[in-house]
């Protein structure tokens, strides 16, 4: 077995810095709890040996698609259509804080 | 005329025969849902009367993105998000006669295997409304458990649409990998995610798969292969050699034990040959699965800064900011490579593994889920009890196969216990042929009719 996981509170703190996520002290709390509890589970994995076993990205091998030429793209949206679910637009401009 | 517990394609034959009108139809389920919602909670939008525009209505869960449809995900991120562009597989529902009458509930973004998560409250199980439906696809099977609509599409990351339809009763069949368009399907594990139907018969789910399949310029992993006439490969009844193994009846309620048991006899007796086999335990699929998901949905949801569109992340539910964290921290340096690089090294045996076996046999057989449908709450108590209710389901869509939820009987609490038919990469239509004959024999011991009865 391999030892106990333990996520210090800095850790949850950190990851949730880096996954632009705000927690409530409670959550800080249950998530050590639980995040913990699945590192714990998933590092069963670690028993088993994977030799030099090829990654896999996608199961149906499938590789080099391409969107067939001369094709109209109907994805495109008009300006309009993309700004319809913007809460803060300017003119034809998604307005967002101050960055610098 | 009183049209209870008609399928989706019996129906499409009245009207075809003039024996009812579309708008009688319409009205018919518009009333139902009217007065069987509110009990369930299956749906998180319903469309006005007269927003509903001509056809066969069937349910679509919300995580589909529905021009001019409010299209949520369950999450209050997304509460109000009007979606500007079609799903390509509600497109082409509606190019083939059906339209969309309501978006169904779910867990949100699909996290989840109760619909507990949802921001808009949980679903019911139709079968005892104390009870999960299952998830996340788990208003789709309220719904058709109901008879709310005669059909509703699912999606699946590993056991959505099977886990829910096995808890509520119903035929969830999830395609393979790249059989159905992602495009417009909300993202929540993009190398996983698979849309299916949830209907109360076969031959439905045959003529849904058909609509919705098939290779899209706009989702490059749909695959190019012929889509099949399925409906027209249920006619001719095949024999089949079933693998069994005993892996996937560990942990599993002795009662459920019992009824697939009763269903291997059945297939028996059909003529089909039973043959054990064996593979890697689905504790691995477990783990494979949970890192890879976790990383992939750490990805997905980092496009919701609700500056295009949506609400703030400060709107994210518990659930994903578990899993975005927990994402976060497989896919960090230093963890990467003992976990989500180990976890696609492993996915490739358990790929392997399979392909093996398919060379056996024809299909796995084995139950849907190890216990039958939770009360609501439970889920609380386990930090991922998504991934436990679904480890039969995951090892399958950690490979991208298809399979199918067939109900197999009820339990001492009368409850639901579902059957599960894993198959190769594209053998959707052998999988129906066999569901097909089981259905013909069985008529699943009346329990999707029995479910449907409860709600008059």
């Amino acid at each position: 077995m391999t030892k106990k996981t333990r996520l210090k509170i800095e850790q949850i703190l950190h990851l949730a810095d880096l996954a632009g996520v705000k927690l409530t002290e409670a959550e800080v709390k249950k998530y050590q709890d639980q995040l913990s509890q699945t590192i714990e589970y998933v590092s069963n994995l670690k028993n088993y040996h994977v030799g030099k076993a090829k990654i896999t990205y996608q199961t149906t091998n499938l590789s080099n698609i391409f969107f067939p030429d001369g094709e109209k793209n109907q994805r495109a949206f008009s300006i309009s259509e993309a700004l319809l679910n913007a809460k803060n637009k300017k003119d034809n401009f998604f307005k967002t804080k101050k960055i610098l | 005329m009183n049209i209870t517990g008609y399928t989706l394609l019996e129906i499409i034959k009245l009207v075809k025969k003039r024996q009812i009108t579309i708008p009688e139809v319409t009205s018919f389920f518009y009333n139902r849902i009217k007065k069987f919602n509110q009990r369930l909670n299956a749906f998180i939008t319903v469309l006005d009367y007269q927003q509903i525009k001509p056809g066969i209505p069937i349910a679509v869960k919300d995580n589909f993105c529905t021009k001019g449809i409010k299209t949520t995900a369950a999450s209050k991120v997304l509460a109000d998000f009007i979606s500007p562009y079609e799903s390509t597989v509600t497109d082409k529902l509606i190019k083939n006669g059906l339209t969309i009458i309501g978006k169904t509930n779910m867990d949100a973004w699909a996290h989840g295997s109760s619909t507990e998560t949802s921001d808009f409250g949980p679903t019911k199980n139709p079968w005892n409304i104390d009870y999960s439906p299952g998830g996340s696809s788990g208003g789709s099977v309220a719904a058709v458990s109901a008879y709310l609509v005669p059909a509703a599409i699912g999606s699946e990351t590993a056991g959505s649409i099977r886990q829910p339809a096995s808890w509520s009763g119903v035929i969830g069949l999830k395609p393979t990998y790249g059989r159905v368009s992602r495009y417009g399907l909300i993202a929540m594990g993009s190398s996983l995610d698979c849309p299916g139907p949830l209907t109360i018969s076969v031959a439905d789910a045959a003529f849904l798969l058909k609509v919705i399949a098939g290779k899209d310029n706009y989702d490059a992993t749909t695959s190019f292969q012929e889509v099949p006439d399925y409906l027209k490969k249920l006619e001719k009844n095949q024999k089949f050699v079933i693998g069994i193994t005993d892996e996937y009846f560990e942990g599993v309620l002795p009662e459920i034990k019992n009824k697939i048991f009763t269903c291997l006899n059945i297939f028996r007796k059909l003529g089909h040959k039973i043959k054990k086999i064996k593979l890697i335990s689905p504790k691995y699929a477990i783990s494979v699965y949970t890192i890879i998901q976790r990383a992939e949905v750490s990805s997905n949801l980092a496009r919701y800064d609700g500056i295009r569109f949506g609400n703030p992340r400060e709107f994210l539910g518990s659930e994903a900011k578990k899993r975005i964290m927990l994402g976060t921290y497989t896919l960090s340096h230093g963890y990467y490579e003992s976990f989500y690089k180990k976890a696609q090294q492993f996915r490739t045996l358990i790929i392997e593994d399979y392909i093996k076996a398919f060379k056996e046999v024809d299909f796995i057989i084995s139950p849907t889920t190890p216990t039958t449908a939770f009360k609501l709450g439970e889920f609380e108590k386990y930090p991922f009890f998504g991934e436990l209710m679904d480890m039969l389901n995951e090892p399958a869509s950690v490979a991208g196969l298809p399979a199918i939820n067939l109900p197999a009987g009820l339990d001492k609490n009368n409850l639901p216990i579902g059957m599960q038919i894993v198959g190769p990469y594209f053998y959707e239509d052998r999988i129906l042929n066999l569901a097909n004959q089981f259905e013909k024999e069985t008529d699943y011991f009346g329990v999707i009719k029995k479910g449907i009865l409860r709600y008059q």
